[in-house]
């Protein structure tokens, strides 16, 4: 069942069903609800400027999110793990040429117990870009059995490009497991000399290394015709913010 | 004959420590040269030194390949002219496989030549053809680029991507260590196969037999300090065999 209202898509994902979806146009707000036992896969580009996604989790219930960010502008995620055993992935990729500004800000909150959460960006900041991240894992008080992982990695790819992480943990429970990390940088020098080294132009080398850094996330699209499109896109923004 | 490779005096920083020290050698277009010296003499740094690389500062002397100055050209210029070094350490590249590494290299070169891009079925031919003498699976093909590998596979990946991309100038960097004995004689066999007329080499190892059996070189070079200190033919290997670099290592200081 999908209701589009003119700013809002709601979905509700009925209990027991599998569903994979891809959503190219998004409106500025979309709303998942997954019922008890339903798992969905959902493959996402945005290029908007602002966009909200929330999602519900009840039990049992499973989220897989592979998105591809490129727009100028703020991406807010929110996760509610509000079922027991519900498990979400979101997986963030984010290419940002030219001028583009952009906060990706995303919680994650374990309301329930048993509950597993898991997310990887990747992130490639070409020219004058500039990209915030800000994860948050919230834990509350009396929670058994939470396991929560974030991982941010960002590539500088332009001079005056700009990104910076703020990791926001709040674990009131004893009984979790977490962990974070976030790591930026500029491309390896010895890995850049290799492949010039045999022959490759720095514009090659370059665009080599960041598609296959931000592959590492798209590639686990299942849908070979959805990886390929969002890999070009991805692609795409790279060569456009060299 | 005029020689391929020239230099003369060069003078080669690192982290602001000199390492090598008026260095002069030539090499002439089909032969082959060995270079041999102890441990830290400063042999890989003059192999990345003719490769372009940015972190070894030039501080004096020149060098010519094929009457071009080397030295003004960028790293990819050098390799579209035919300079490849197979490397004493291969660096790891994660998400790029090796088939699509030498697309790339491969349309490169040709490109620098004025040729056309190598169709997808010629490619695949071409480099099937040369995995398969080498002992190399398509499943290593399609790995990424030396990670994973063991040190004797990444140095077996090394000569591939030679064989593939056939270079004028091949610099091999210790390409026999870590090789089992069945690999040595692959590996030496790639050098036999390739070597002609239009191609020169410059061999680097430790291991005096292999370079009596598998290169059987031209000429030999002794490098101490940063310095070609004695040059020779296979007598030198000999007598390196019986002595060690003592009796260089004292010529050096006096
Ligand atoms: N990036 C670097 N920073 C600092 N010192 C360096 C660097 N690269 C090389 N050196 C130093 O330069 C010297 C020469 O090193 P090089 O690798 O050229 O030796 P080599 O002759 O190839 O030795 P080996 O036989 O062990 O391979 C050594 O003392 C080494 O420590
Ligand atoms: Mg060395």
């Amino acid at each position: 069942m999908i209701k589009t209202l003119s700013k809002q898509r709601l979905l509700t994902i009925d209990s027991g069903q599998s569903v994979v979806f891809f959503e190219k146009q998004l409106a500025p707000k979309t709303q998942i609800t997954i019922a008890k036992n339903a798992h969905v896969k959902h493959y996402r580009l945005h290029e908007m400027t602002d966009h909200s996604l929330f999602v519900r989790l009840e039990d049992n219930a499973s989220y897989e999110l592979i998105t591809l960010h490129r727009g100028d502008g703020n991406l807010t995620l929110y996760f509610d793990l509000s079922g027991k055993n519900a498990f979400c992935q979101s997986n963030i990729v984010y290419v940002l040429s030219e001028n583009k500004n952009t906060l990706i800000h995303c919680d994650v909150h374990h309301n329930a117990d048993d509950t597993v959460s898991r997310q990887f960006v990747k992130g490639a900041v070409c020219a004058n870009a500039k990209a915030v991240f800000q994860g948050g894992i919230f834990i509350p008080y009396n929670k058994k059995g939470i396991d929560g992982m974030q991982q941010h990695r960002a590539l500088l790819l332009g001079k005056n490009a700009c990104a910076q992480a703020v990791p926001q943990l709040e674990i009131y429970a004893d009984d979790v497991k977490c962990a974070h990390g976030s790591a930026i940088g500029f491309l390896d020098q010895e890995q850049m000399f290799y492949l010039q080294s045999r022959g490759l132009d720095e514009e090659q080398a370059r665009t080599l290394l960041t598609t296959a850094f931000l592959n590492e996330i798209l590639d686990d699209i299942e849908d070979d015709e959805v990886r390929e499109e969002l890999k070009s896109l991805a692609l795409e923004e790279v060569c456009h913010g060299n | 004959m005029s020689a391929w490779l020239k230099i003369k005096d060069l003078c080669v920083k690192v982290a602001d420590k000199p390492i090598l020290n008026d260095l002069s050698l030539s090499i002439n277009a089909g032969e082959v040269h060995v270079i041999m010296g102890p441990n830290g003499c400063g042999k890989s740094t003059l192999s990345n030194v003719l490769c372009g690389n940015q972190n070894y500062e030039v501080t004096g002397g020149f060098i010519d390949f094929k009457d071009k100055n080397l030295l003004e050209m960028n790293v990819e210029e050098r390799a579209c002219a035919g300079i490849f070094l197979a490397f004493q350490h291969p660096v790891e590249i994660p998400g790029v496989s090796m088939a699509t590494f030498m697309k790339y290299a491969l349309n490169a070169r040709r490109k620098a030549q004025g040729k056309q891009e190598l169709d997808a079925v010629s490619f695949i031919k071409r480099i099937k053809v040369r995995a398969q003498a080498l002992g190399i699976s398509d499943e290593m093909l399609k790995r990424p680029v030396n990670v994973g590998f063991s040190g004797g596979e990444k140095k077996r990946l090394e000569i591939f991507q030679m064989a593939v991309l056939e270079p004028d100038f091949c610099i091999l960097d210790e390409m026999d260590s870590g090789l089992d004995v069945d690999a040595v004689k692959v590996a030496g066999n790639g050098v036999k196969i390739m070597r002609s007329e239009q191609r020169s080499f410059l061999v680097i190892s430790h291991n005096i037999r292999f370079l009596k059996e598998q290169i059987q070189p031209d000429k030999i070079h002794v490098m101490v300090h940063g310095r070609i200190v004695a040059q020779g033919g296979m007598e030198l290997l000999d007598e390196i065999d019986k002595n060690g670099f003592s009796a260089f290592l004292k010529e050096a200081v006096a």
